[in-house]
């Protein structure tokens, strides 16, 4: 019998941790007599960071069996597919495919979707496509673990998901043998102890195919290359898009085969009452997400937005430009025309994304040297990370 | 713009100096939908290089990131007509285009007109792979276009291995800090816009850029596509990647660069050397920032010593003190032609 586990993970800031957890799987497998073997997708290398890649992990009773799984491109009826980013529920669009592939897509019918979370589960199913079968949602709750390349942060998030993968497979890994191959890895009872904590804690629900986000994830179909024009040359982009009722501002035309959407963890909010057109956000955005509106606002368009926070950090104006986690949002609708439309609910909805704290303070990746020693502290200090919650 | 003895050479497009921000023309000529890190430094500066540029361009990248990030199959960001070249060609690239754009101009083929020909390399492109087909580019004065090596200092397309543009002591795939050894990268980084300026008589424009300062580097474009014959810019892009930091500081990074004198800002231009920005000021006599605000910023450097950050600082500091051109070139004159010199400039001060 073999079983796989797929792990999605948010480039350069969580490949350590994808890695850790696939290699971690492998090592427990070990302790029961099994075989196993953990890889990254080579389509993702080399993981650009946030945008989301994939490590994977396949167990099986002997040599044969794993030989002959391995014979396919890549395991696409996993057993457990693990989230280490609850904004990747929204769906993921990789470097290895075009277009938004749901975060269950490559789950097998009865499987689970295991996320780090504190949201509910009612709140992901709303971002989770739905799928033609019945599968669990299983929640592990935690806030998203990011850390750097060269610099890992050792909050535990890595045995926390080998203790949780335990529960709802333990047909791939027993929660025995997941104990005993962070004793032998690390050497250390306090991971072991996240790690059981994390098995008795785990909270899954089965979901039903009629259950979770209703919407159509979009796809392209891309000509072959024998359907090519001449010399394989390709279309340019147009340098514009019309816009209707659009004199005067200029929105760029667009790579329409690739959104980059799905990397985003966070995204600029503009209070556009003391934005005092500058230029420096839109000069300055490495995607030209900025939409140049007819009033001479800038309005950062979310298909073309990746979340970088640049602009946050360029902006002269305190509180003009607001980087907010991506789980507060549903859509991506225009702010600029939210905020022509109705300016005092425009801004009652800004403050509101504004002063949730819980939802703006996000850590990207290595701020400063000592950064992540100070964190874990806090965390130790909250009851949380490791050892803790 | 000018004949010479024997060759011709075609005129340049008349690209005027974008006189402050609110100059800057609106359109985007590389444009979103790349599929870059978040924060990506080197996507900026693809942006402010094709809207410093214009409509009339034609790109040519190098093998790099800003070659496999922008143009995964049948996907691109270009608005203006872009080809891939081989990694370490672009500067034959660059002459191959240039020369043919001017046979066509003069078989009638293509009407004639001043089209900008860019050819961009990473810095493994470039500085490593690519350096002598830039020597050899830049020695043709008969052909106008401008090579921009955009510098991450590293492989950082492949998985950030270390290339001759890697900093001291930097940690790369190919030289993570261990318990035996600390520092496995101990070579200083080259300075490739002064080697070119130096060595290339023919070239009339090499100049350092940083786009933290998206004027000044459009216009250091401008002007390299507009002076006529061959012209190089040495670009410093922060990357959030292989520098390992929160992609939200690739703007304050890249001022950091300038501000602690690691990156110095100048531009040669037909002969004249010139600093600017920040860093004339530094020349001038300006306190620079201690490079250890800089290098504690990046993952790359967390294993840095008090003593690792004391040599860093000292190299530096040598750099801007002790250096004949500060900041640019290694060399120091021997005390008989210092003497020398100084004997001449009197006299010369006396009969003046």
């Amino acid at each position: 019998m073999t079983g796989s586990v797929e792990v999605v993970y948010r480039g350069i800031f969580q490949k350590h941790l994808g890695q850790r957890i696939t290699r971690g799987i492998v090592l427990a497998a070990w302790k029961e007599g099994k075989v196993g073997i953990s890889f990254g997708r080579y389509g993702d290398s080399p993981e650009r960071n946030g945008i989301p890649a994939k490590s994977f992990a396949v167990v099986a009773d002997n040599e044969e069996e794993l030989q002959a799984y391995l014979s396919r491109y890549e395991p696409s009826n996993n057993d457990v597919t693990v989230a280490v980013d609850d904004t990747l529920c929204k769906g993921v669009e990789s470097w290895a495919w075009y277009g938004l592939q749901p975060i269950n897509k490559l789950t097998r019918a009865g499987g689970t979707v295991l996320v780090t979370s504190i949201q509910t589960p009612e709140e992901l199913l709303k971002d989770c496509h739905r799928k033609n079968a019945e599968w669990n949602l299983a929640v592990l709750k935690g806030t998203a673990s990011f850390s750097g390349l060269w610099v890992y942060k050792e909050d535990h998030t890595d045995v926390r998901v080998l203790g949780a993968i335990a529960k709802v497979a333990p047909h791939v890994v027993k929660i025995e043998s997941v104990e005993a191959a962070i004793r032998g890895e690390w050497g250390d009872e306090l991971k072991v102890g996240s790690a059981r904590k994390a098995y008795e804690r785990v909270e899954i629900r089965t979901v039903r195919p009629e259950e979770g986000n209703p919407e159509k994830p979009y796809e392209f179909q891309l000509p072959k290359w024998w359907e090519m024009k001449e010399a394989l040359v390709i279309p340019g982009i147009p340098v514009r898009q019309e816009v209707r009722g659009w004199d005067g501002g200029y929105r760029p035309g667009r790579n329409p085969t690739f959104k980059k959407f799905a990397t985003r963890t966070m995204r600029p909010v503009v209070d556009f009452e003391i934005c005092t057109k500058c230029t420096i956000c839109w000069l300055q955005c490495p995607d030209s997400c900025f939409d140049v509106t007819p009033t001479g606002h800038y309005d950062a368009n979310m298909e073309a937005c990746c979340g970088c926070g640049v602009c946050e950090a360029v902006c002269p104006v305190k509180d003009c430009i607001t980087m907010v986690n991506e789980r507060a949002f549903e859509d991506n609708a225009s702010q600029f025309e939210a905020y022509q439309k109705d300016e005092a609910a425009y801004k009652a909805w800004l403050r509101e994304k504004i002063q949730d704290k819980v939802v703006t303070s996000r850590s990207h990746g290595f701020r400063y040297r000592g950064q992540y020693q100070e964190e874990l502290a806090q965390m130790a200090a909250e009851g949380e990370g490791p050892g803790g919650s | 713009m000018m004949m010479t003895t024997a060759l011709t050479v075609l005129p340049t497009q008349d690209l005027q100096p974008f006189k402050g921000v609110k100059k800057v023309r609106i359109e985007e000529y590389f444009t979103s939908g790349h599929r870059t890190c978040q924060g990506c430094e080197s996507a900026l500066v693809m942006k402010l290089m094709a809207k410093a540029a214009g409509p009339r361009t034609i790109i040519l990248g190098s093998t790099g990131c800003m070659y496999v990030a922008n143009t995964t199959y049948y996907s691109t960001s270009w608005v203006v007509p872009w080809m891939h070249t081989q990694l370490g060609a672009s500067g034959s690239a660059a002459v191959g285009t240039a020369a043919g754009l001017k046979v066509l101009m003069r078989k009638q083929r293509i009407k004639e007109e001043p089209i900008n020909v860019i050819a961009f390399c990473g810095d493994g492109g470039g500085a490593d792979m690519g350096l002598s087909s830039i020597s050899a580019a830049l020695t043709y004065p008969e052909y106008n276009f401008l090579i921009l090596m955009y510098d991450n200092e590293s492989y950082a397309n492949t998985d950030i291995q270390l290339s001759s543009m890697t900093p001291y002591g930097a940690n790369t795939t190919f030289s993570p800090p261990g318990k035996a050894r600390r520092i496995l990268h101990k070579r200083w980084k080259k300075n490739v816009a002064c080697m070119l300026a130096a060595g290339h008589p023919e070239c009339r424009y090499v100049a350092t850029v940083d786009a933290s300062y998206p004027l000044e580097m459009m216009n250091r474009v401008r002007k390299a596509l507009s002076i006529g014959g061959p012209t190089f810019i040495h670009s410093l892009d922060p990357c959030p990647k292989g520098w390992d930091y929160d992609p939200m500081q690739s703007h304050e990074l890249g001022e950091l660069a300038v501000e602690t004198g690691v990156w110095p800002l100048f531009e040669v231009e037909n002969g004249i050397l010139k600093f600017y920005g920040k860093s004339k000021a530094i020349a001038q006599g300006r306190k620079r920032k201690p490079v250890r605000e800089y290098l504690l910023r990046q993952g790359r450097f967390a294993h840095f010593t008090e003593e690792d950050l004391d040599y860093f600082q000292k190299k530096i500091d040598g750099m801007w003190e002790r250096w004949l051109l500060p900041g640019i070139a290694p060399f120091r004159l021997a005390d008989d032609i210092k003497k020398a010199l100084a004997k001449s400039e009197a006299e010369l001060e006396a009969t003046s």
